[in-house]
């Protein structure tokens, strides 16, 4: 064998590669065995609404506490009207969400939410 | 990484000399693994997969650059020792790279759960990895330390290392075939074609392959390539072409192209991505040496 010729520039880059691959292996390992297999499971949030030029919004923040990604979410906001009409919907459709991960987005309505009662539901997802 | 000589025979390599090998490493990392850093379906690949696999897919890629280091390097003499180290901080710049990468491209942000981020960066930073180790070896113009070689290289000629030249093709393999392994189109022409075609893109090929190893006059092909009979050839082709093939079904089952499909599918996928890894096994093959 060669005798090892390095000068500190080569050592350092390998002291901080040995660094990288040792600890993404390390986490990678810890993640697999502490990751359980729990199908996605999906927590929609409403945000305050809030009135645009144009409609009114309303923030949703939905998080995937589950262990598997869902894939092509749809969600539903439903306003409740006062006078016993047909509720208006809202919907969303968000492409990804990984495990533990949290997505934000906006449904709109044209009538003022305010006031109103506001229900959000997950409609449905894939697997990916 | 596979280096070159120091010009003092001997001693260390001054700081200059390496940071001029790095950076021929960075450029190469990123020119190899352009096409997948803009790909989406590796960043999906990244937070999808199960953390055994992108473990598993680690492991991989330092065998592979563990291969190539020992077979392509510009110095065969090295020892297994120092081709380690070298695995090892390609694989540190390939984090590092796609890491800035990945930031750079708005993929990774600071409110993403970590397994989000650790899974796009590692996914990514397998290829930049062996961009950077090809990078190194190949786009160096330094060519007056090949008379070092001069002497291994004859007596390389005289006798064609089985299994170096396999391992290449399969380094060579990979390296091709990755680029359009993740993307959709490779499930959706294997759930379209009909088996008449399949038989044409398998015989299609083993034909490049033949074509590219035996008759078309590479750059190398002469020197690592027995061409002595027809059956040499014919033997010669089988095997880039089960290589081949053994690289695109290792990378699609990395993918998880062959979750809940039928093996008529997965078989499929694996011919049809089989005729970019043959490409990579034969002329990527001779280019990697």
């Amino acid at each position: 064998m060669s005798k090892l010729a390095k000068n500190w520039v080569e050592w350092t880059v390998f002291a901080v590669g040995l660094v990288l691959v040792v600890s993404a292996l390390s986490y990678l390992v810890y993640e697999g065995v502490t990751m359980g297999s729990d199908p996605p499971s999906l927590e929609v949030r409403l945000g305050a609404p809030e009135q645009r030029t144009h409609n009114f919004i309303v923030p949703v923040t939905v998080t995937n506490h589950g262990d598997e990604t869902a894939e092509g979410i749809t969600i539903e906001v439903s306003m409740e009207n006062a006078g016993g009409q047909e509720p208006v919907r809202g919907e969303l459709t968000i492409a990804f969400l990984p495990r533990r991960a949290t997505r934000e987005g906006f449904v709109t309505f044209d009538q003022d939410p305010r006031a109103a009662q506001l229900k959000a539901r997950v409609l449905g997802y894939e697997k990916p | 990484m596979p280096r070159r000589k120091s010009k003092k025979n001997g001693t260390c390599r001054s700081v200059s000399e390496s940071f001029q090998e790095y950076g021929r490493g960075v450029a190469g990392g990123l020119m190899f693994s352009l096409p997948l850093l803009y790909t989406m379906e590796v960043w999906w690949a990244g937070f999808n997969a199960h953390p055994w696999r992108l473990a598993a897919y680690v492991l991989a890629t330092f065998v592979l650059l563990l291969g190539y280091n020992r077979y392509a390097g510009l110095r065969h003499d090295a020892g297994m020792t120092e081709v380690a180290i070298d695995s090892v901080e390609e694989l540190g710049l390939g984090f590092i790279i796609a890491a800035l990468a990945l930031f750079l491209l708005g993929r990774i942000t600071t409110e993403m759960p970590v397994n989000e981020i650790a899974g796009q960066i590692v996914i990514e930073a397998m290829t930049v990895a062996i961009g950077v180790s090809v990078g190194t070896a190949q786009l160096g113009g330094d060519k007056e330390d090949e008379g070092i070689e001069g002497d291994g290289g004859s007596k390389g000629q005289s006798e064609i290392h089985f299994g170096g030249q396999t391992l290449l093709a399969f380094c060579g393999a990979t390296l091709f075939a990755a680029n359009v392994a993740p993307t959709e189109e490779i499930v959706m022409i294997a759930i379209e074609i009909s088996w008449l075609r399949l038989i044409g893109l398998a015989f299609v090929s083993l034909l490049i392959g033949s074509l590219i190893l035996h008759y078309s006059e590479f750059t190398g092909a002469r020197e690592f390539v027995r061409t002595d009979n027809l059956n040499t050839v014919v033997v010669g082709s089988i095997i880039t072409y089960a290589v081949a093939l053994f690289a695109a079904a290792l990378i699609l089952w990395f993918f998880g192209r062959f979750d809940g499909v039928s093996l008529y599918t997965s078989l499929a996928q694996v011919i049809v991505l089989g005729v970019a890894a043959t490409l990579g096994a034969s002329a990527g093959r001779l280019l990697l040496q």
